[in-house]
Protein backbone atom coordinates (compact mmCIF):
# COMPACT_ATOMS: atom_id res chain seq x y z
CA UNK A 1 0.00 0.00 0.00
CA UNK A 2 1.52 3.00 -1.12
CA UNK A 3 2.01 6.24 1.77
CA UNK A 4 -0.89 8.32 2.16
CA UNK A 5 -0.53 11.81 1.42
CA UNK A 6 -0.50 14.56 3.75
CA UNK A 7 -3.98 15.27 5.19
CA UNK A 8 -4.22 18.99 5.80
CA UNK A 9 -5.25 20.50 8.94
CA UNK A 10 -8.48 21.88 8.41
CA UNK A 11 -9.69 25.93 9.35
CA UNK A 12 -12.97 27.22 10.29
CA UNK A 13 -14.38 30.54 8.66
CA UNK A 14 -15.21 32.87 11.06
CA UNK A 15 -18.54 34.57 10.19
CA UNK A 16 -17.92 38.15 11.75
CA UNK A 17 -14.98 38.93 9.77
CA UNK A 18 -14.11 36.37 7.76
CA UNK A 19 -10.69 35.56 9.29
CA UNK A 20 -9.61 31.62 9.12
CA UNK A 21 -9.44 30.28 12.74
CA UNK A 22 -8.39 26.83 14.07
CA UNK A 23 -10.80 24.55 14.77
CA UNK A 24 -10.42 24.16 18.22
CA UNK A 25 -10.79 27.92 18.74
CA UNK A 26 -14.40 28.71 20.63
CA UNK A 27 -14.01 32.59 20.15
CA UNK A 28 -11.93 34.27 17.10
CA UNK A 29 -8.31 35.37 17.64
CA UNK A 30 -9.60 38.11 15.50
CA UNK A 31 -12.42 39.99 15.86
CA UNK A 32 -13.32 38.31 19.95
CA UNK A 33 -16.52 36.81 18.20
CA UNK A 34 -18.37 33.70 19.34
CA UNK A 35 -17.88 31.29 16.26
CA UNK A 36 -20.90 28.94 16.82
CA UNK A 37 -23.35 31.97 17.61
CA UNK A 38 -21.40 33.72 13.93
CA UNK A 39 -22.22 30.71 12.42
CA UNK A 40 -25.81 30.07 13.97
CA UNK A 41 -26.81 33.92 12.96
CA UNK A 42 -24.76 33.12 9.72
CA UNK A 43 -26.98 29.76 8.77
CA UNK A 44 -30.08 32.05 9.77
CA UNK A 45 -29.53 34.80 7.46
CA UNK A 46 -29.08 31.96 4.61
CA UNK A 47 -31.71 30.38 5.19
CA UNK A 48 -33.80 33.67 5.37
CA UNK A 49 -31.86 34.63 2.21
CA UNK A 50 -33.24 31.43 0.60
CA UNK A 51 -36.74 31.54 1.61
CA UNK A 52 -37.11 35.30 0.30
CA UNK A 53 -35.51 34.42 -3.05
CA UNK A 54 -37.91 31.32 -3.41
CA UNK A 55 -41.02 33.95 -2.70
CA UNK A 56 -39.82 36.13 -4.90
CA UNK A 57 -39.50 33.37 -7.94
CA UNK A 58 -43.31 32.22 -7.18
CA UNK A 59 -44.25 35.93 -7.17
CA UNK A 60 -42.63 36.37 -10.58
CA UNK A 61 -44.27 33.31 -11.65
CA UNK A 62 -47.61 34.43 -10.57
CA UNK A 63 -47.18 37.88 -12.53
CA UNK A 64 -46.04 36.04 -15.19
CA UNK A 65 -49.01 33.77 -15.57
CA UNK A 66 -51.49 36.64 -14.86
CA UNK A 67 -50.16 38.54 -17.63
CA UNK A 68 -50.42 35.27 -19.83
CA UNK A 69 -53.23 35.30 -19.31
CA UNK A 70 -54.63 39.06 -19.65
CA UNK A 71 -52.46 39.41 -22.70
CA UNK B 1 -10.32 21.87 0.32
CA UNK B 2 -14.07 20.04 0.73
CA UNK B 3 -14.76 16.74 0.60
CA UNK B 4 -18.50 17.53 -1.70
CA UNK B 5 -17.16 17.63 -5.36
CA UNK B 6 -19.74 19.39 -8.21
CA UNK B 7 -19.90 19.51 -11.81
CA UNK B 8 -18.85 22.73 -11.67
CA UNK B 9 -15.07 21.88 -10.09
CA UNK B 10 -12.28 21.54 -12.64
CA UNK B 11 -11.36 18.09 -12.81
CA UNK B 12 -7.88 19.05 -11.31
CA UNK B 13 -9.47 19.82 -8.22
CA UNK B 14 -7.93 17.41 -5.65
CA UNK B 15 -10.30 16.30 -2.82
CA UNK B 16 -9.64 14.17 0.21
CA UNK B 17 -10.09 11.24 -1.69
CA UNK B 18 -7.13 12.66 -3.74
CA UNK B 19 -4.84 13.47 -1.07
CA UNK B 20 -5.35 10.18 0.96
CA UNK B 21 -4.78 8.11 -1.66
CA UNK B 22 -1.96 10.20 -3.48
CA UNK B 23 -3.56 10.88 -6.79
CA UNK B 24 -1.40 12.94 -9.07
CA UNK B 25 -4.70 14.55 -10.11
CA UNK B 26 -2.42 17.54 -11.84
CA UNK B 27 0.21 16.49 -13.93
CA UNK B 28 2.26 19.58 -15.24
CA UNK B 29 4.57 18.09 -18.26
CA UNK B 30 7.34 20.14 -19.93
CA UNK B 31 7.50 18.41 -23.34
CA UNK B 32 10.29 20.91 -24.04
CA UNK B 33 12.35 22.97 -23.38
CA UNK B 34 12.51 24.61 -26.94
CA UNK B 35 11.11 28.17 -27.09
CA UNK B 36 10.47 30.56 -29.19
CA UNK B 37 9.83 33.53 -26.26
CA UNK B 38 12.94 35.00 -23.89
CA UNK B 39 11.18 35.90 -20.59
CA UNK B 40 12.90 37.56 -17.74
CA UNK B 41 11.13 35.32 -15.29
CA UNK B 42 11.49 32.06 -17.01
CA UNK B 43 12.60 29.36 -14.05
CA UNK B 44 13.92 26.61 -16.39
CA UNK B 45 15.68 29.29 -18.60
CA UNK B 46 14.11 27.76 -21.60
CA UNK B 47 15.42 28.68 -25.41
CA UNK B 48 16.86 25.25 -26.57
CA UNK B 49 15.41 22.16 -26.57
CA UNK B 50 17.34 19.52 -24.29
CA UNK B 51 19.84 17.25 -25.64
CA UNK B 52 18.50 13.96 -24.27
CA UNK B 53 14.35 15.11 -24.53
CA UNK B 54 12.64 12.23 -24.41
CA UNK B 55 11.41 10.57 -27.99
CA UNK B 56 7.64 10.09 -29.68
CA UNK B 57 7.71 6.15 -28.02
CA UNK B 58 9.21 7.62 -24.74
CA UNK B 59 6.49 9.95 -24.70
CA UNK B 60 3.59 8.16 -25.53
CA UNK B 61 4.61 5.27 -23.44
CA UNK B 62 4.61 8.41 -20.33
CA UNK B 63 1.44 8.54 -21.05
CA UNK B 64 0.00 5.53 -20.81
CA UNK B 65 1.99 5.50 -16.92
CA UNK B 66 0.54 8.65 -15.82
CA UNK B 67 -2.60 7.21 -16.73
CA UNK B 68 -2.01 4.36 -14.88
CA UNK B 69 -2.33 6.62 -11.70
CA UNK B 70 -5.26 7.46 -12.36
CA UNK B 71 -4.18 11.36 -13.74
CA UNK B 72 -7.28 13.55 -14.16
CA UNK B 73 -5.56 16.53 -15.89
CA UNK B 74 -2.34 16.82 -18.56
CA UNK B 75 -1.20 19.99 -18.74
CA UNK B 76 1.46 20.76 -21.17
CA UNK B 77 4.14 23.18 -20.85
CA UNK B 78 7.51 24.39 -22.42
CA UNK B 79 9.57 25.88 -23.60
CA UNK B 80 6.95 26.05 -26.06
CA UNK B 81 5.02 22.50 -26.34
CA UNK B 82 3.78 23.04 -30.16
CA UNK B 83 7.51 23.46 -31.41
CA UNK B 84 7.91 20.11 -30.14
CA UNK B 85 6.74 18.04 -33.97
CA UNK B 86 4.81 15.35 -31.91
CA UNK B 87 2.63 17.40 -29.48
CA UNK B 88 -0.49 16.62 -30.85
CA UNK B 89 0.26 12.94 -30.75
CA UNK B 90 1.03 13.36 -27.17
CA UNK B 91 -2.13 15.61 -27.20
CA UNK B 92 -4.89 13.16 -28.68
CA UNK B 93 -2.68 10.20 -26.70
CA UNK B 94 -3.73 11.57 -23.33
CA UNK B 95 -7.21 12.12 -24.39
CA UNK B 96 -7.62 8.96 -25.58
CA UNK B 97 -6.50 7.96 -22.39
CA UNK B 98 -9.10 9.50 -20.58
CA UNK B 99 -7.33 12.34 -19.22
CA UNK B 100 -7.88 15.96 -20.48
CA UNK B 101 -4.84 17.81 -21.74
CA UNK B 102 -4.75 21.63 -21.47
CA UNK B 103 -1.60 23.59 -23.24
CA UNK B 104 -0.02 26.58 -21.55
CA UNK B 105 1.78 29.16 -23.71
CA UNK B 106 2.89 32.26 -24.84
CA UNK B 107 1.06 31.75 -28.15
CA UNK B 108 3.78 34.10 -30.15
CA UNK B 109 3.07 31.59 -32.86
CA UNK B 110 -0.01 29.76 -31.47
CA UNK B 111 -1.29 30.20 -35.71
CA UNK B 112 -4.93 29.66 -36.37
CA UNK B 113 -3.75 26.17 -38.48
CA UNK B 114 -2.04 25.04 -34.96
CA UNK B 115 -5.27 25.90 -32.58
CA UNK B 116 -7.15 24.09 -35.28
CA UNK B 117 -5.27 21.07 -35.17
CA UNK B 118 -5.25 21.10 -31.62
CA UNK B 119 -8.52 21.12 -31.21
CA UNK B 120 -9.07 18.19 -33.65
CA UNK B 121 -6.95 16.03 -31.45
CA UNK B 122 -8.81 16.68 -28.21
CA UNK B 123 -7.26 19.53 -26.60
CA UNK B 124 -9.23 20.88 -24.08
CA UNK B 125 -8.15 24.08 -23.58
CA UNK B 126 -5.35 26.71 -23.92
CA UNK B 127 -3.75 29.18 -21.55
CA UNK B 128 -2.20 31.77 -22.52
CA UNK B 129 0.69 34.06 -20.86
CA UNK B 130 0.05 37.64 -20.44
CA UNK B 131 2.26 39.55 -18.09
CA UNK B 132 1.15 42.84 -18.68
CA UNK B 133 -0.32 45.95 -21.29
CA UNK B 134 1.94 46.22 -24.39
CA UNK B 135 5.06 47.19 -23.81
CA UNK B 136 5.39 45.93 -19.91
CA UNK B 137 4.43 42.47 -21.49
CA UNK B 138 7.22 42.63 -24.33
CA UNK B 139 9.93 43.58 -22.19
CA UNK B 140 8.71 41.24 -19.99
CA UNK B 141 8.62 38.51 -22.27
CA UNK B 142 11.84 39.52 -24.62
CA UNK B 143 10.24 39.80 -27.67
CA UNK B 144 8.62 42.82 -29.23
CA UNK B 145 5.31 42.57 -30.72
CA UNK B 146 4.64 39.59 -28.51
CA UNK B 147 1.73 41.13 -26.89
CA UNK B 148 -0.50 41.76 -29.98
CA UNK B 149 0.28 38.02 -30.74
CA UNK B 150 -0.34 37.10 -26.98
CA UNK B 151 -3.89 38.53 -27.67
CA UNK B 152 -4.49 37.79 -31.21
CA UNK B 153 -3.83 33.98 -30.07
CA UNK B 154 -6.39 34.25 -27.07
CA UNK B 155 -9.13 35.26 -29.14
CA UNK B 156 -8.22 32.64 -31.81
CA UNK B 157 -8.73 29.97 -28.53
CA UNK B 158 -12.05 31.46 -28.27
CA UNK B 159 -13.20 31.02 -31.70
CA UNK B 160 -12.21 27.69 -31.90
CA UNK B 161 -14.61 26.76 -29.43
CA UNK B 162 -12.02 25.61 -26.96
CA UNK B 163 -11.91 26.94 -23.21
CA UNK B 164 -9.12 29.88 -23.06
CA UNK B 165 -7.36 31.07 -19.89
CA UNK B 166 -5.07 33.55 -19.09
CA UNK B 167 -1.53 32.92 -17.07
CA UNK B 168 -0.66 36.06 -15.43
CA UNK B 169 3.31 36.58 -13.69
CA UNK B 170 2.72 39.41 -11.09
CA UNK B 171 5.96 41.44 -10.51
CA UNK B 172 6.60 44.93 -9.78
CA UNK B 173 5.75 45.60 -13.35
CA UNK B 174 2.76 43.91 -13.90
CA UNK B 175 0.68 44.83 -10.31
CA UNK B 176 -0.24 48.09 -11.33
CA UNK B 177 -1.70 46.93 -14.47
CA UNK B 178 -3.69 43.81 -13.20
CA UNK B 179 -6.92 45.63 -13.81
CA UNK B 180 -6.34 46.93 -16.83
CA UNK B 181 -4.87 43.28 -18.03
CA UNK B 182 -8.61 41.67 -16.67
CA UNK B 183 -10.81 44.01 -18.69
CA UNK B 184 -8.57 43.32 -21.83
CA UNK B 185 -8.75 39.22 -21.24
CA UNK B 186 -12.79 39.47 -20.52
CA UNK B 187 -13.42 41.36 -23.53
CA UNK B 188 -11.15 38.82 -25.57
CA UNK B 189 -13.17 35.67 -24.32
CA UNK B 190 -10.94 34.35 -21.26
CA UNK B 191 -13.09 32.24 -18.70
CA UNK B 192 -10.29 31.67 -16.33
CA UNK B 193 -7.31 33.44 -15.27
CA UNK B 194 -4.48 32.10 -13.17
CA UNK B 195 -2.46 34.23 -11.08
CA UNK B 196 1.39 33.85 -9.31
CA UNK B 197 3.46 35.71 -7.84
CA UNK B 198 6.95 35.84 -9.51
CA UNK B 199 9.35 33.47 -8.12
CA UNK B 200 13.33 34.15 -7.78
CA UNK B 201 14.26 31.26 -10.38
CA UNK B 202 15.97 30.73 -13.49
CA UNK B 203 15.89 34.12 -15.22
CA UNK B 204 13.93 35.34 -12.63
CA UNK B 205 16.46 34.80 -9.89
CA UNK B 206 18.62 37.63 -12.09
CA UNK B 207 16.10 40.48 -11.96
CA UNK B 208 15.58 40.80 -8.69
CA UNK B 209 14.15 44.56 -9.43
CA UNK B 210 10.90 42.63 -11.08
CA UNK B 211 10.41 40.73 -7.72
CA UNK B 212 7.72 41.64 -5.25
CA UNK B 213 8.56 42.48 -1.70
CA UNK B 214 6.87 41.03 0.91
CA UNK B 215 5.05 43.83 2.35
CA UNK B 216 3.50 44.51 -1.03
CA UNK B 217 1.04 41.04 -0.17
CA UNK B 218 -0.78 43.87 1.73
CA UNK B 219 -1.26 45.18 -1.69
CA UNK B 220 -1.70 42.07 -3.92
CA UNK B 221 -4.75 40.27 -1.78
CA UNK B 222 -6.82 42.89 -1.48
CA UNK B 223 -6.41 43.85 -4.75
CA UNK B 224 -7.05 40.38 -6.07
CA UNK B 225 -10.18 39.71 -3.80
CA UNK B 226 -11.26 42.89 -5.43
CA UNK B 227 -10.59 41.67 -9.54
CA UNK B 228 -12.06 38.09 -7.93
CA UNK B 229 -15.33 39.31 -7.22
CA UNK B 230 -15.34 41.82 -10.13
CA UNK B 231 -14.37 39.06 -12.53
CA UNK B 232 -17.00 36.68 -10.99
CA UNK B 233 -19.50 38.95 -12.18
CA UNK B 234 -18.46 39.36 -15.59
CA UNK B 235 -17.42 35.74 -16.11
CA UNK B 236 -13.92 35.05 -15.73
CA UNK B 237 -12.43 32.82 -12.44
CA UNK B 238 -10.10 33.84 -11.02
CA UNK B 239 -7.35 31.04 -9.70
CA UNK B 240 -4.82 32.07 -7.42
CA UNK B 241 -1.52 29.51 -7.79
CA UNK B 242 -0.44 27.70 -4.81
CA UNK B 243 2.57 30.56 -4.42
CA UNK B 244 -0.65 33.25 -3.38
CA UNK B 245 -1.76 34.26 0.12
CA UNK B 246 -2.11 33.27 2.55
CA UNK B 247 -5.31 33.94 4.79
CA UNK B 248 -6.80 37.00 6.16
CA UNK B 249 -10.09 37.78 5.01
CA UNK B 250 -9.17 38.09 1.26
CA UNK B 251 -8.59 34.39 1.41
CA UNK B 252 -12.36 33.24 1.67
CA UNK B 253 -12.96 35.31 -1.94
CA UNK B 254 -9.82 34.28 -4.22
CA UNK B 255 -10.50 30.33 -3.42
CA UNK B 256 -14.13 30.67 -3.58
CA UNK B 257 -15.15 27.36 -5.76
CA UNK B 258 -18.53 27.13 -4.97
CA UNK B 259 -17.89 26.70 -1.21
CA UNK B 260 -16.37 30.02 0.98
CA UNK B 261 -14.99 27.64 3.38
CA UNK B 262 -12.25 26.61 1.24
CA UNK B 263 -8.89 27.86 2.16
CA UNK B 264 -5.17 27.19 1.28
CA UNK B 265 -4.20 24.07 3.19
CA UNK B 266 -0.59 24.05 2.35
CA UNK B 267 2.05 22.77 -0.74
CA UNK B 268 0.45 19.47 -2.26
CA UNK B 269 3.51 18.72 -4.63
CA UNK B 270 4.08 14.93 -4.78
CA UNK B 271 0.62 14.58 -3.36
CA UNK B 272 -1.36 15.72 -6.01
CA UNK B 273 0.57 17.49 -8.00
CA UNK B 274 3.45 15.88 -10.60
CA UNK B 275 5.99 17.69 -12.71
CA UNK B 276 7.81 16.20 -15.83
CA UNK B 277 11.14 17.32 -17.25
CA UNK B 278 11.61 17.06 -21.59
CA UNK B 279 13.95 14.87 -20.42
CA UNK B 280 11.63 12.55 -18.26
CA UNK B 281 13.44 13.76 -15.06
CA UNK B 282 10.20 13.06 -12.53
CA UNK B 283 9.29 15.87 -9.55
CA UNK B 284 6.50 16.54 -7.46
CA UNK B 285 6.09 19.90 -8.78
CA UNK B 286 7.40 21.82 -12.21
CA UNK B 287 8.93 24.25 -10.85
CA UNK B 288 11.24 22.76 -7.92
CA UNK B 289 14.68 22.66 -8.47
CA UNK B 290 16.99 19.31 -8.75
CA UNK B 291 17.03 18.10 -5.29
CA UNK B 292 13.22 17.82 -5.44
CA UNK B 293 13.84 15.19 -8.92
CA UNK B 294 12.66 11.60 -7.93
CA UNK B 295 14.49 10.14 -10.54
CA UNK B 296 13.95 9.61 -14.26
CA UNK B 297 11.21 7.30 -16.19
CA UNK B 298 14.16 5.81 -18.70
CA UNK B 299 15.65 4.27 -15.97
CA UNK B 300 12.17 3.42 -13.13
CA UNK B 301 8.64 3.07 -13.92
CA UNK B 302 6.98 6.06 -13.11
CA UNK B 303 4.47 4.62 -10.33
CA UNK B 304 7.75 3.27 -8.67
CA UNK B 305 9.44 6.89 -8.64
CA UNK B 306 5.52 8.30 -7.58
CA UNK B 307 5.57 6.04 -4.54
CA UNK B 308 8.58 5.15 -3.60
CA UNK B 309 11.11 7.96 -4.34
CA UNK B 310 11.85 9.98 -1.03
CA UNK B 311 12.59 13.72 -2.52
CA UNK B 312 9.07 13.52 -3.95
CA UNK B 313 7.71 12.81 -0.19
CA UNK B 314 8.77 15.46 1.63
CA UNK B 315 5.09 17.48 1.91
CA UNK B 316 3.72 14.24 3.43
CA UNK B 317 6.46 13.26 5.31
CA UNK B 318 7.47 16.62 6.73
CA UNK B 319 6.13 18.69 10.16
CA UNK B 320 6.32 21.70 12.29
CA UNK B 321 9.50 20.47 13.49
CA UNK B 322 10.96 21.42 9.41
CA UNK B 323 9.68 25.23 9.57
CA UNK B 324 11.99 27.68 10.90
CA UNK B 325 11.50 31.58 10.86
CA UNK B 326 8.39 33.08 10.97
CA UNK B 327 6.95 30.25 10.09
CA UNK B 328 7.84 27.70 12.95
CA UNK B 329 5.48 29.88 15.22
CA UNK B 330 2.84 31.08 13.08
CA UNK B 331 -0.67 30.91 13.76
CA UNK B 332 -1.18 28.95 10.61
CA UNK B 333 1.99 26.68 10.55
CA UNK B 334 -0.12 23.40 11.12
CA UNK B 335 -1.99 23.78 8.45
CA UNK B 336 0.17 25.97 5.53
CA UNK B 337 3.77 24.33 6.34
CA UNK B 338 4.90 27.82 5.04
CA UNK B 339 3.16 28.03 1.76
CA UNK B 340 4.23 27.40 -1.46
CA UNK B 341 7.79 25.07 -1.09
CA UNK B 342 8.58 26.50 -4.41
CA UNK B 343 8.56 29.75 -3.48
CA UNK B 344 10.79 29.67 -0.19
CA UNK B 345 13.48 27.38 -1.39
CA UNK B 346 13.86 29.78 -4.46
CA UNK B 347 14.21 32.83 -1.94
CA UNK B 348 15.42 31.12 0.95
CA UNK B 349 17.58 27.87 -0.51
CA UNK B 350 15.22 25.49 1.77
CA UNK B 351 11.84 24.83 2.02
CA UNK B 352 9.41 25.95 5.53
CA UNK B 353 10.14 29.96 5.73
CA UNK B 354 8.39 31.75 3.36
CA UNK B 355 8.26 35.53 3.60
CA UNK B 356 5.65 36.28 0.85
CA UNK B 357 2.40 35.66 3.02
CA UNK B 358 -0.31 38.19 3.88
CA UNK B 359 -0.60 36.66 6.88
CA UNK B 360 3.09 37.39 8.04
CA UNK B 361 2.57 40.61 6.54
CA UNK B 362 0.25 42.42 8.43
CA UNK B 363 1.45 41.06 11.52
CA UNK B 364 4.89 42.47 11.01
CA UNK B 365 2.58 45.91 9.71
CA UNK B 366 0.91 45.78 13.08
CA UNK B 367 4.18 46.09 14.71
CA UNK B 368 5.27 48.69 12.39
CA UNK B 369 7.64 46.29 10.74
CA UNK B 370 8.34 45.06 7.38
CA UNK B 371 10.17 42.88 5.25
CA UNK B 372 12.46 43.34 2.88
CA UNK B 373 14.42 41.05 0.50
CA UNK B 374 17.72 41.56 -0.31
CA UNK B 375 20.00 39.34 -2.98
CA UNK B 376 23.31 38.21 -1.58
CA UNK B 377 23.95 35.08 -3.96
CA UNK B 378 23.70 35.12 -7.80
CA UNK B 379 22.36 32.34 -9.62
CA UNK B 380 24.36 29.76 -11.63
CA UNK B 381 22.78 30.45 -15.08
CA UNK B 382 21.29 26.90 -15.15
CA UNK B 383 17.23 25.41 -15.31
CA UNK B 384 15.87 25.66 -11.98
CA UNK B 385 18.25 27.21 -10.19
CA UNK B 386 18.44 30.04 -7.73
CA UNK B 387 20.14 32.60 -5.41
CA UNK B 388 19.76 33.55 -2.50
CA UNK B 389 18.29 36.29 -0.57
CA UNK B 390 18.53 37.56 2.86
CA UNK B 391 15.18 38.98 5.05
CA UNK B 392 15.56 42.53 6.12
CA UNK B 393 13.63 44.08 8.55
CA UNK B 394 13.19 47.82 8.65
CA UNK B 395 10.73 49.93 9.88
CA UNK B 396 7.07 50.22 7.97
CA UNK B 397 8.13 53.49 6.97
CA UNK B 398 11.05 53.65 4.42
CA UNK B 399 14.83 54.40 5.01
CA UNK B 400 15.32 54.00 8.78
CA UNK B 401 17.81 51.89 10.12
CA UNK B 402 17.87 47.90 8.98
CA UNK B 403 18.49 44.98 11.19
CA UNK B 404 19.01 41.72 9.46
CA UNK B 405 16.30 39.20 10.98
CA UNK B 406 18.24 36.66 13.04
CA UNK B 407 15.70 34.41 11.42
CA UNK B 408 16.00 30.41 11.95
Amino acid sequence: MAESGRIPELLRLCRGCHEFVRLDEADCPFCGGDLDLLQADYQKRLADMHQAAAELREALARIRLSGGQSG
Amino acid sequence: MTEQRTEALPVRYAGIDDIVNRVPVSVVWEITLACDLACQHCGSRAGRRRRDELNTAEALDLVEQIAELGARDVGLIGGEAYLRKDWLQIVAAIRAAGMRCDLQTGGRNLTDERVARAAAAGLGGIGISIDGIGATHDAIRGVPGSFELAVAALRRVRAHGLSSAVNTTINARSLPQLREIMDLIIDAGASNWQLAIMTAMGNAADHPELLLQPWQMLEVMPLLAELAEDGRERGLFLQPASNLGYYGPHETVIRNIANDEIHFHGCNAGDTVMGIEADGTIKSCPGLPSPYAGGNIRERRLRDIWENADPLAFVRRRTIDDLWGFCRSCYYAETCMAGCTWTAHALMGRPGNNPMCFHRAREMDKKGLRERLVKVKDAGGRSFDHGEFEIVVEAAAPRVADRVLADG
